[in-house]
């Protein structure tokens, strides 16, 4: 009779930075390959409707103000960096709930932040390329000239950050999926027609700018703004904060989502 | 051994014209039935969109003039009909394909002349409270008076029989319920930005504003503005030809799918 090693359990620890490097690396290949038809999908898409919406704008007016034309060019880069992490990011996951995939992916022996954090690489990495082509497309079109600054890289991140937490916080916070799909749906139309990100605040309802101040998506354009143009906006640092703080609100709500036992 | 008597056959005939609006009738009950736990719902999503389009149609505008305000408003209902026509339409369609309605309704002793005509009427009718409804919220926001005339009724049943059809034809033509609400939706967006619904056609190049006219949803706008207005529109006839080509092209389609036995 042969002789069978007993069964021993893995000696490696699974915490520290290595470990969570390595979840993270493994994670983002992981939402990589799964999403690979989809993500070339989305960046045409997404690059289609910046596109679409920075040249159809123009047609709005006999002769677009120089205004208008800034005010959209650089508020469509924020839908781009925003839409997937937003949109399509409670959409998956609501999509795995009713599959009954969300516990198997929730049961993988990797730190959640590991998880958040590769996820919002994808939707950062699948954003970028519209917010260039969207960008170019606007000089082209209506001969503006951006000042580009160094700030534009922390604007983009941060708001590639809370766009994209909010809709985790969202998809993993909210336990119905059929509700994810309502909300994220009115979410796209809130945020295209509702949010002074392609235009300014004041050309809303009073009201609706003033609810609009204590809500992220106005103050994502601000600090984009600000890293696109010199002296267009104000009150930056208020705005990082509100952003930030709404990063940390989604974060908070995945987290404790994710940390509930089901 | 008792005698049976033999099984006796249906003596009526099912054909004739008397047999086919009989059918009509019992369908429209059976789609009436259905449609109670929906309908309303569908309404209100469709005023939903139709005011809350014409509404961010204005915050794109620094000034909102007297002609832009009424060129929104009289695009109102054509704004709330679209949505419904082609993309709330398809979806159905698409939905009764996945859950297997048609294989049970077209297996009814009904001709399917009778169910497809059933099925535009109710949506047709049920189209139209939405959009006038969503036209009244419009003219009060925008404080535009118009000058209704008996021409908005042909008009406006017109385009909603021409929508209602289309989005019918377009949802069963097309095999992929996915690949139907990708085209809808992309669909909805160009017409949004790209057609003359609610600025005018003179913004627009050329060859765009050919397209435009041949396409229904900018000679919808048309037919509906000239029962909202006097003097703005001209040329109604082949704004009118070209919806009705549209309507039979919907039928058509529709005939060509629900014609072939499976």
């Amino acid at each position: 009779m042969a002789a069978v090693a007993a069964p021993h359990p893995a000696t490696t620890l699974r915490r520290g930075l290595p470990y969570w490097l390595a979840s993270y690396w493994a994670l983002t290949r992981w939402h990589l390959a799964g999403l690979r038809m989809w993500v070339m999908v989305l960046v045409v898409i997404q690059i289609m409707a910046g596109a679409g919406f920075v040249l159809g704008i123009g047609l709005f007016f006999a002769h677009i103000p120089a205004i208008v034309a800034l005010y959209v060019c650089t508020g469509v880069p924020v839908i781009n960096l925003v839409l997937i992490g937003l949109i399509l990011g409670p959409q998956l996951v609501a999509e795995q709930k009713l599959q009954q995939s969300y516990d198997f992916v929730r049961s993988m022996p990797t730190p959640q932040t590991a998880a958040a954090m590769a996820w919002y690489t994808v939707c950062l990495l699948a954003g970028l390329p519209a917010v260039v082509v969207s960008l170019l497309i606007a000089e082209a079109r209506y001969g503006i000239s951006l000042t580009v600054s160094p700030a534009i890289v922390p604007a983009v991140l941060l708001t590639a950050f809370t766009g994209t937490m909010i809709g985790y916080g969202l998809g993993h916070a909210v336990p119905n999926p059929m509700v994810t799909q309502l909300v994220t749906q009115l979410l796209v139309f809130a945020i295209f027609g509702f949010t002074p990100i392609l235009f300014p605040a004041w050309q809303l309802p009073h009201w609706l700018a003033t609810l609009n101040w204590w809500l992220p998506f106005e103050h994502m354009a601000v600090i984009v703004r600000d890293g696109l143009t010199a002296h267009m906006v104000t009150g930056v640092a208020s705005s990082y904060l509100i952003v930030a703080a709404w990063g940390g609100i989604g974060s908070a709500a995945a987290a404790w989502a994710l940390g509930r036992r089901g | 051994m008792s005698t049976e008597a033999a099984v006796e056959l249906a003596r009526t005939t099912r054909a004739g014209a008397g047999y086919w609006v009989a059918s009509l009738r019992s369908m429209l009950r059976f789609d009436l039935t259905r449609a109670r736990q929906w309908a309303a719902m569908m309404v209100i999503i469709q005023v939903l969109m139709g005011v809350g389009m014409a509404l961010i149609y204005g915050f794109f505008y620094p000034r909102v003039s007297h002609q832009t305000a009424l060129l929104i408003t009289t695009g109102t209902p054509t704004l709330a009909l679209i949505p419904l026509g082609f993309v709330m339409v398809p979806a159905s369609v698409g939905q009764q394909k996945l859950e297997g309605t048609f294989d049970f309704t077209w297996s009814l002793p009904v001709p399917r002349s009778a169910q497809a005509v059933s099925t535009f009427l109710l949506f047709t009718v049920l189209s139209l409270p939405g959009a006038v409804l969503a036209l009244v919220v419009s003219a009060w926001y925008y404080g535009v008076t118009l000058s209704v005339s008996p021409q908005l009724l042909p008009a406006i049943v017109l385009s909603a029989v021409m929508a209602v059809s289309v989005g019918f034809g377009m949802g069963l033509i097309i095999a992929n319920p996915l690949l139907t609400n990708l085209i809808t939706n992309a669909l909805m967006f160009v017409v949004l930005l790209f057609t003359p619904i609610v600025f005018p056609a003179s913004h627009l190049p050329e060859w765009l504003f050919a397209v435009d006219r041949a396409l229904p949803f900018y000679n919808m706008a048309e037919v509906i503005r000239a029962g909202l207005t006097t003097g703005l529109v001209t040329d109604l006839a082949s704004a009118y030809l070209i919806l009705s080509g549209w309507t039979v092209a919907g039928w058509v389609m529709t005939a060509w799918v629900v014609g072939r036995r499976r």
